[in-house]
């Protein structure tokens, strides 16, 4: 039937007779890299949220998604013309703007959602999670103007693509691919930096192997843990602001879906582990594009093999890559 | 089952005679009695003023409120009649020296009154054009909310002021057949009470813009009025008998139920609705099993509701089907349950390996790649984008369960019969879960919920134990999508989202998780608020995400809470009392009906 037929066809275009020229594997690759560095941002946010208070924050993904708006919104009604012209005044305002209502988000979502339950039963919070990512998710839908359909979002970078050809074709990477590869890779690493070296960052790790003896040792775990939802959220509202301009279109599901990725990307790379979210960000995204290409189904099914990705780990393997064991809680 | 609302749970254990007051309300003390007559008082006078100084919209809303006492004194109806029963109720309550707990009444009449008062004022301000619309405007006054809802709050302050009494506990018992006669007619009440709660304002949509705020309104009085029972004790008496004649009840509340579309609730339109609410209360019991009962989070769960509807849906001889068969409709519950339980098993078996947040990770994956396949057509079997429409309706001995039926002299609506198959179908998933609940089966899903290492260290067989709990919730949600299937004639992969299984999770959770009532009221409350307040249809989601949030910060056990699962929420939550002795028999009731 359908399925079958499209199997057999999906594999033969990959590996048979028809397969397609090394470019497009290249292509594909490269697609895969840009929207994984992206997961691996977001990520990040996963990642530090359930190190340290043990709580799948569900609504990390919609503050990705907030950071999407604000920085539209920044772009939109804050930015005179004479600026939105030139790209190097635009980027770091809209960027700056879209962090800005990120942080906004998580942290309000902490000091009124998460932390009155923080010795509530596991159950609580996850539920809250779940009410906290439709009310942000309709929020955005009611009262952004126009946001029922998909909004275009402006170029913020330099535009065009980098063309150069490769195995008989044209391969092309837009610039704003390659700003969100970079910038992605370069927080992550400025974040690892920050995390093993600064006194703060110290705190953090403390914070999450135990709280009560941190809080012992002179650690206010409070802003510890608010200062993980700032970080998190500055983290998603740029990834939500380069995904924007990368793909010149923002739509209030973004956040859900992405925020699933970035949540296996982590369990991937092993929760707490910050390369490990990186890693496993990377790896999804090659997933999600070369599965589109070589596995059955083709596109329509792409989002299934990152569920399937997700659940042959969590059931084989819950630590993930880089994480420990007694650190898993679940 | 019975209808029982649990004990208040925030009353304070305190000795029998009201504490001293306290505070700044002690001032008030000595003048307590005066305070809520002047509340009742100021509710009847609020009652019979005129409440807008024009006809709204030109519709029938607010009814009669431009209404002046001296044309027509006996002309109230609507939420002005309920206005007047509320107030006299309060005046007579605190006039007579017999009755008990009279803070704690008045207190409830009180939110009553200030309820209606503040809705349809409400509704009056803003759809009628500002303040001025209940003030006083176009050289007529107009103020009739504000005067009932200062009887309200008058009432509320004289209540509490003198401290609240604790909730008297009745030992009345009666003759057998005196109380046999006490439930037909308490159910009857309820019965009626819930037909003209759901008929209120109508049916909501363009043609009806007042029914949210009518159908608000009289919640807000009925609310109060159950409120006042309950803190005179009598609900919870009623509570103890039914729970002593169990079986007796049953049969009764189920006949009852039977009887709704002979009330004014007797429409296609509220058949209808009702149907869905069943639908989705019998999976709502399925999912009660497996997060109530065994303590394992499924955020995929209405893809099971959504296997079964495909498989009735392929089954049935429609058109776009493709498996060219038509099958009698047992039959194909019992496949549509048989399928839905198999995946059941799939999805559960990595509970083997993964447990709590983990867990409810994997099911939302599974939740979302059934929502994917079938969105893509999966083997051709769910129609993808097109879904698969025209399924014929269920028909027995030539009868076909969509048309409107005649039984001797009574005319019933369209879908009368769907409504009696789902009531027995819910009365049966119940009857499944309350024995179930009560088995040995049903105590190791309890035990796994507590503690799974310690069940696992008692001797229990966790893995096959968690397996089973999500094979046999399956399947209740498979027969539940089987009847979906042929009442809506159309399925669609687009009804099995990620958010329908949210919806599901928080019915759950807001009835009380691992109780019967809990499920059947959530999933009532959850499906017929939006059929009613068509027109915030645009914030529906938004206030169902807050309401989320805020339950699970402020009542987590749910309005109908279990027992264990009480004490086990409310341990940690500030300020909650330790639960007292006396209420463990009515608790009894509460969870353990329905067998």
């Amino acid at each position: 039937m359908g399925l079958l037929e499209s199997f057999s066809t999906q594999l033969t275009q990959c590996f048979g007779s028809t397969s397609p020229p090394v470019f497009v594997f290249l292509q594909q690759i490269i697609n895969g890299l840009v929207l994984g560095s992206l997961i691996g941002l977001i990520a990040l946010g996963y990642t530090m949220v359930y190190g340290i208070i043990q709580l799948i924050n569900f609504a990390h993904g919609e503050v990705f998604m907030v950071g999407a708006y604000g920085g539209l919104a920044t772009f939109t009604y804050l930015l005179p013309t004479f600026a939105a012209r030139e790209w190097y005044i635009a980027l770091p305002l809209v960027l700056l703007g879209g962090a800005l209502i990120s942080v906004l988000v998580a942290v309000a979502m902490e000091r009124f959602a998460y932390r009155p339950l923080r010795n509530a039963p596991r159950l609580a919070p996850l539920i809250t999670a779940l009410g906290v990512s439709v009310a942000l998710q309709e929020a955005v839908r009611v009262f952004y103007p126009n946001a029922t359909a998909a909004l275009p979002f402006p170029n913020i970078f330099v535009p065009g693509s980098l063309s150069f050809s490769v195995g008989g074709g044209d391969i092309a990477i837009k610039y704003s691919g390659i700003l969100l590869l970079v910038v992605s890779l370069v927080l992550a690493i400025a974040l690892q930096i920050f995390v093993d070296g600064s006194r703060m960052g110290r705190a953090m790790r403390a914070t999450a192997q135990d709280r009560d003896v941190a809080r012992l040792m002179g650690i206010n775990p409070d802003r510890v843990i608010v200062l993980t939802f700032v970080i998190g959220g500055a983290l998603a509202g740029i990834g939500g602001v380069l995904y924007g301009g990368y793909l010149n279109n923002i739509n209030i599901d973004m956040g859900f879906q992405t925020g699933i990725f970035a949540f296996t990307a982590a369990v991937l790379g092993g929760i707490g582990s910050i390369r490990g979210a990186v890693i496993g960000g990377l790896l999804i995204g090659l997933v999600k594009s070369l599965g589109g290409q070589c596995l059955p189904g083709g596109t329509a099914y792409d989002y299934v093999w990152i569920f399937v990705v997700l659940i042959v780990v969590l059931v084989f393997r819950p630590q993930g890559f880089f994480g420990e064991t007694e650190r898993v809680r679940a | 089952m019975t209808t029982t609302p649990s004990p208040d749970t925030t009353s304070p254990a305190e000795p029998l005679s009201p504490p001293p007051p306290a505070g700044r309300l002690a001032a008030l003390a000595p003048r307590v009695t005066l305070l809520r007559v002047a509340g009742g008082a100021l509710a009847v006078i609020g009652a019979l003023l005129p409440w807008a100084t024009f006809v709204l919209n030109e519709g029938p809303y607010p009814e009669k409120s431009t209404l002046q006492f001296f044309v027509a004194p006996l002309a109230v109806t609507g939420f002005r009649l309920h206005l007047v029963v509320l107030g006299l109720a309060t005046i007579v309550v605190s006039l007579v020296p017999a009755v008990p707990a009279k803070g704690r009444i008045v207190r409830a009449l009180g939110w009553g009154i200030i309820a209606i008062a503040v809705l349809n004022g409400a509704y009056i301000a803003v759809e009628g054009g500002g303040v001025g619309a209940i003030t006083a405007a176009g050289g007529s006054v107009a103020f009739g909310s504000l005067v009932a809802l200062a009887g309200g709050v008058l009432a509320v302050l004289g209540a509490t002021a003198a401290g609240l009494e604790p909730v008297p506990t009745w030992t009345w018992r009666l003759p057998t057949w005196a109380e046999w006669l006490l439930l037909v007619v308490v159910y009857i009440l309820l019965l009626l009470v819930v037909a003209a709660v759901l008929t209120s304002g109508g049916q909501g949509g363009v043609v009806n813009p007042y029914a949210g705020a009518v159908f608000l309104s009289t919640l807000g009085a009925v609310g109060g009025a159950l409120g006042a029972l309950h803190a005179s004790g009598l609900l919870g008496w009623v509570g103890v008998v039914s729970e002593r004649h169990r079986v007796y009840s049953v049969i009764v509340l189920l006949a009852v139920a039977l009887a709704l579309p002979l009330t004014g609730a007797g429409t296609e339109y509220w058949m209808t609705v009702a149907a869905n609410i069943g639908v989705y209360a019998a999976t709502a019991i399925g999912l009660n099993i497996v997060v109530g009962l065994a303590g394992l989070l499924d955020l995929g769960y209405v893809a099971f509701l959504g296997i079964g509807a495909f498989v009735a849906a392929n089954l049935s001889g429609a058109a776009a089907s493709q498996v060219g068969i038509e099958l009698p409709f047992p039959v194909v519950m019992v496949i549509s349950a048989v399928i839905a339980g198999i995946f059941g098993a799939i999805v559960g078996s990595p509970t083997l390996r993964v447990r709590g947040d983990y867990l409810a990770i994997v099911t939302l994956a599974f939740g979302e790649i059934f929502v994917r396949s079938a969105q893509n057509n999966i083997g051709g079997l769910t129609g993808g984008a097109n879904a698969i429409p025209n399924i014929p309706p269920v028909s027995v001995l030539g009868t076909s369960f969509a048309d409107p039926i005649t039984v001797g002299p009574i005319q019933l609506p369209s879908g009368v019969l769907y409504y009696v198959l789902i009531v027995l179908l819910v009365a049966a998933v119940m009857l499944v879960f309350g024995n179930l609940k009560n088995s040995r089966l049903g105590r190791a899903w309890i035990a796994i919920r507590e503690d799974e290492d310690a069940a696992r260290a008692m001797g229990i067989r966790t893995g096959p134990i968690k397996i089973l709990a999500f094979l046999i919730g399956a399947m209740l949600a498979g027969l539940a999508g089987a009847f979906f299937a042929h009442k809506t004639a159309v399925v669609a992969y687009d009804s099995f989202r990620f958010l329908e299984s949210v919806t599901l999770l928080a019915a759950v959770i807001l009835g009380g998780m691992g109780t019967i009532p809990g499920a059947v009221l959530g999933a009532s409350i959850l499906f017929v608020l939006p059929e009613k307040l068509r027109e915030f249809s645009d914030y529906r989601l938004l206030l169902f995400g807050i309401a989320l949030i805020l339950i699970m910060r402020f009542r987590p056990q749910g309005l109908v809470p279990d027992r264990h699962r009480r004490a086990e929420l409310a341990a940690d939550a500030p300020g909650a009392p330790p639960p007292l002795p006396a209420t463990a028999p009515v608790q009894t009731a509460a969870a353990g009906g329905g067998s």
